[in-house]
């Protein structure tokens, strides 16, 4: 019968236990129960073989990360071919494991054959219970301040490696826009109320909020109407039959005198909305760049804002391209899915997506179609640009014509290309595009690596090493992506053409 | 003296779809599980469908309204996971009154609850308090009270609001046993900010030790800042669902509270007991019918995760509702392999 050990990882170190007895106990499982609980029966059954504790906290976070994920650290390695007793013949040996991925690992790196279940569970509950009282040495205390301390490490490091950065920043922009937007509106309404006392005339002559409150900048008094003032507010409404209204108007104006103070004030605030607004297009921006980065496809199929608000819906963009479509179509209407749930009416048939210009076009017997319709690409285009590595928008372009032509077919009976032939196209397109992205990033390496040969003594070795091994794994990696492209082009063409 | 005013914690959220009920921000039992329904800036990390669990009721007690650029700006801000506790106590409209007068002076009197390790505060109003045992410190805003002992040393104790915690609300509803008392070894899945990992920290003393989990980096963000300061506290930021990948951090625990609000909690809190809880120790759970079905009636969830329970071999032994803390929870509590009679 194969000799059991089994290892047990701990924040303090590594230790390998020794069972005896095994094949009593697995016979028996309430029976086991007892003998676990029990700690002078569980020391006879288990045997401390060998116990490696970690150098620093360092080298604990590193093990506890490893261990974590399944991956076998150096220093277990070394620890299990010191301590495991070395047999040749296969099987003789079973180490029981927590995991059965560290199990994996292990029987691939090292052939030790593991096991993770059955029994093990059981013996590694009783080490947990008495680890402190196995381990020669290790108070309660001490073990619990290993664990504190691993824990807050583990903790920190998690929290810092954040796998959706770019995301994070779309979705404050978006919460940042959405607000703005409100505030410069009411920023405006308010500015309106207050120079209305001197000018009630000018809102109906510029209801535009913007150029609204410039003019009050420019016009302040409105009395004395000289050419200066005329020619800035020509440069602003860009329109001559406007600014004779308001040349007009403000020689026949009902308003009140304002006194200088008042009016101070006004234009201070004017200054204030004004390059509000000024900054709000300027976030509008960076939102549309940031867009491009991170999720050019669905950008290109919806519009840069409303997919920015799905993401930020979602939560991140891996979250959203991890819901199916029909989530993707009802997102920001969870109140109304839910209440309809309940009651048992009718489910909504559009959340956020229906800011989308497409929705807005069709006719309302048809919105619920082309939301659906829209979704299914949205999807698309968001799994598109969370998994490929070479952000282009190339398919999400294909993805907007798809979705036009469909709102002509539903329009006029225009029959749209097959699903199969448009996604091809786009497949093939967006493969030109990738080669053709690699290949100038390829030259670009290339110029840099003439760079490190000729200053090689300020780069350190690592960065030299590594570039020649990414060379290697490239074309590998390019297959793989193409046949999964591939794949997905066929899902896609059968999923319309059923 | 007493709570400022019932102010809007974090006073930043709302998002797009704020304000609908009472004090309210967003509708609860949202949609996925993250702030972003209720909370307008943030997602869930978790994804899915349900579960936009606790968050959504604005107010909560006062005191915790310090505006967005505080730390105590929790709520809704960025990706929790489970939703923000943030601000709960919209929905019931009462949620936005603290009880007046609570602080310290001559009147109040603190005396100890039925359940170690918690106290109560007869004051003007009575609350529910923990030993502070950081003093001079709150943790996410909370009251502070301050009481003299009979040899002329401080006590200070920290009021526990039965909206904000779940466990807190628990006890108020008058849960029988607790399971966690001074000395306890406890499990916290879904630890959230922290606020009731706080107060739990106080019940189990310097003896105990309280391993938080939480999943959301954001609210685990302020997890470890609250954890910084008590060292009873280990901070782990992990899926529940994956118990072993924290087996190296989490010592055999005498109890296990869950408040995850996750479809599948049942099953979360059962891989936990079978590899971190003693055998005949306890488990604790607060189950939010929502998150679980929201369409059937709570009593059948209810029924149903305990019946769940029992397939994991975790006897139920007592079941109250929070109401009116919290509307379709239940507290659950039960043993875990519980010794044969004899």
């Amino acid at each position: 019968m194969a000799d059991t050990y089994v290892l047990f990882e701990h924040a303090s170190g590594y230790a390998l236990f020794h069972v005896n007895g095994f094949e009593e106990i697995s016979m028996n499982l309430p029976q086991v129960e007892q003998n676990v609980t029990d700690r002078s029966k569980f020391t006879g059954l288990v045997r401390l073989v060998a116990f490696a504790p970690f150098k620093d906290g360092v080298r604990a976070l590193e093990n506890a990360n490893a261990i974590s994920e399944g991956i076998l650290h150096d220093d277990l390695q070394l620890f299990l071919e010191a301590n495991l007793p070395k047999t040749d013949k296969k099987g003789s040996i079973v180490l029981g494991v927590a995991d059965a991925k560290i199990g994996g690992t292990l029987s691939e790196a090292m052939l030790i054959s593991c096991q993770h279940s059955g029994i093990i569970p059981e013996i590694i509950r009783g080490i947990r219970l008495h680890f402190s009282k196995l381990i020669k040495g290790l108070t309660p205390e001490a073990s619990s301040k290993a664990q504190l301390g691993l824990g807050h490490s583990y903790s920190r490091a998690k929290v810092k490696f954040n796998v959706n950065r770019v995301d994070n920043m779309i979705i404050q922009s978006i919460a940042i826009l959405d607000q703005l937007d409100k505030d410069i509106n009411t920023f405006a309404m308010r500015i309106r109320e207050w120079y209305g006392y001197h000018f009630p005339e000018l809102v109906k002559i510029v209801p535009d909020s913007y150029s609204y409150s410039k003019i009050v900048n420019i016009i302040g008094e409105r009395k004395p109407f000289d050419e200066e003032k005329l020619a800035s507010i020509r440069e602003v409404v860009e329109d001559e039959e406007k600014v004779e209204h308001i040349v007009e108007a403000a020689r026949t104006s009902i308003g009140a005198e304002i006194p200088e103070v008042d009016l101070l004030n006004v234009q201070t605030f004017c200054t204030r909305v004004t390059n509000l607004a000024e900054y709000r297009l300027m976030l509008q921006q960076y939102l549309k760049s940031k867009m491009q980065q991170c999720a050019p496809n669905l950008a290109a199929l919806i519009g840069e804002q409303v997919g920015a608000r799905l993401i930020s819906h979602a939560g991140s963009l891996t979250n959203l391209a991890k819901f199916p479509a029909s989530t993707v179509q009802i997102l920001g209407a969870e109140k109304a899915l839910f209440r309809a749930l309940k009651t048992r009416g009718n489910t909504p048939k559009y959340g956020l997506i229906y800011h989308s210009s497409f929705i807005g076009k069709a006719k309302s017997k048809d919105k619920g179609r082309v939301s659906r319709y829209l979704a299914n690409k949205c999807s698309i285009a968001t799994r598109l640009d969370c998994f490929s590595e070479v952000p282009s928008s190339i398919v999400g372009e294909h993805l907007k014509k798809q979705v036009e032509d469909r709102l002509k077919f539903i329009e006029d009976g225009v029959a749209p290309r097959k699903n199969i032939d448009v996604m091809k196209e786009a497949v093939d397109e967006a493969e030109a595009a990738r080669q053709e992205y690699l290949a100038s990033q390829k030259s670009e390496k290339k110029k840099k690596r003439k760079k490190v040969k000729s200053e090689p003594l300020d780069v350190p070795m690592e960065e030299v090493k590594a570039e020649p091994e990414e060379e290697t794994a490239e074309p590998e990696r390019k297959k793989k992506k193409k046949k999964k492209r591939d794949a997905n082009a066929g899902e896609m063409a059968e999923g319309v053409t059923a | 003296m007493g709570f400022d005013r019932p102010a809007r914690g974090g006073g930043f959220r709302g998002g797009d779809r704020g304000g609908s009920r009472g004090r309210g921000f967003g509708d609860r039992g949202g949609f996925k599980a993250g702030g972003g329904d209720r909370g307008g800036f943030g997602g869930g990390d978790r994804g899915g469908f349900r579960g936009g669990d606790r968050g959504g009721r604005g107010g909560g007690f006062g005191g915790r309204g310090r505006g967005f650029g505080s730390p105590g700006g929790r709520g809704g801000f960025g990706d929790r996971g489970r939703g923000g506790r943030g601000g709960r106590g919209a929905p019931r409209g009462r949620g936005g009154r603290g009880g007046g007068g609570m602080r310290g002076g001559k009147t109040v009197v603190v005396e100890p609850h039925r359940h170690p390790g918690i106290f109560v505060s007869r004051g003007k109003e009575d609350a529910l308090c923990t030993i502070n045992s950081t003093p001079g410190d709150s943790v996410y805003g909370e009251k502070r009270i301050s009481v003299d002992g009979e040899n002329g040393a401080k006590t200070e104790y920290r009021i526990w609001n039965p909206f904000r915690s779940k466990l807190a609300a628990a006890v108020m509803a008058g849960i029988e046993n607790i399971w966690l008392g001074p000395g306890s070894k406890v499990l916290y899945l879904g630890a959230a900010s922290g606020t009731t990992v706080s107060h739990v920290s106080d019940v189990v003393g310097k003896e105990g030790l309280v391993y938080a989990v939480e999943f959301s980096h954001r609210s685990g963000r302020d997890l470890i800042n609250a954890a910084k300061k008590r060292t009873n506290i280990v901070p782990i930021i992990e899926d529940a669902r994956h118990p072993q990948k924290y087996r190296m951090i989490v010592d055999m625990v005498d109890v296990i509270f869950a408040d995850v609000a996750q479809p599948d909690q049942a099953r979360i809190v059962a891989l936990n007991a079978h590899h971190y809880l003693k055998n005949g120790g306890h488990v604790v759970i607060s189950i939010k019918a929502n998150c679980i079905d929201s369409t059937a009636q709570p009593e059948a969830v209810f029924a149903e995760e305990v019946k769940k329970l029992q397939s994991e071999k975790i006897k139920p032994l007592e079941q109250v509702t929070l109401e009116p803390y919290e509307r379709d929870h239940a507290v659950v509590a039960g043993q875990y392999r519980p010794p044969a009679k004899k």
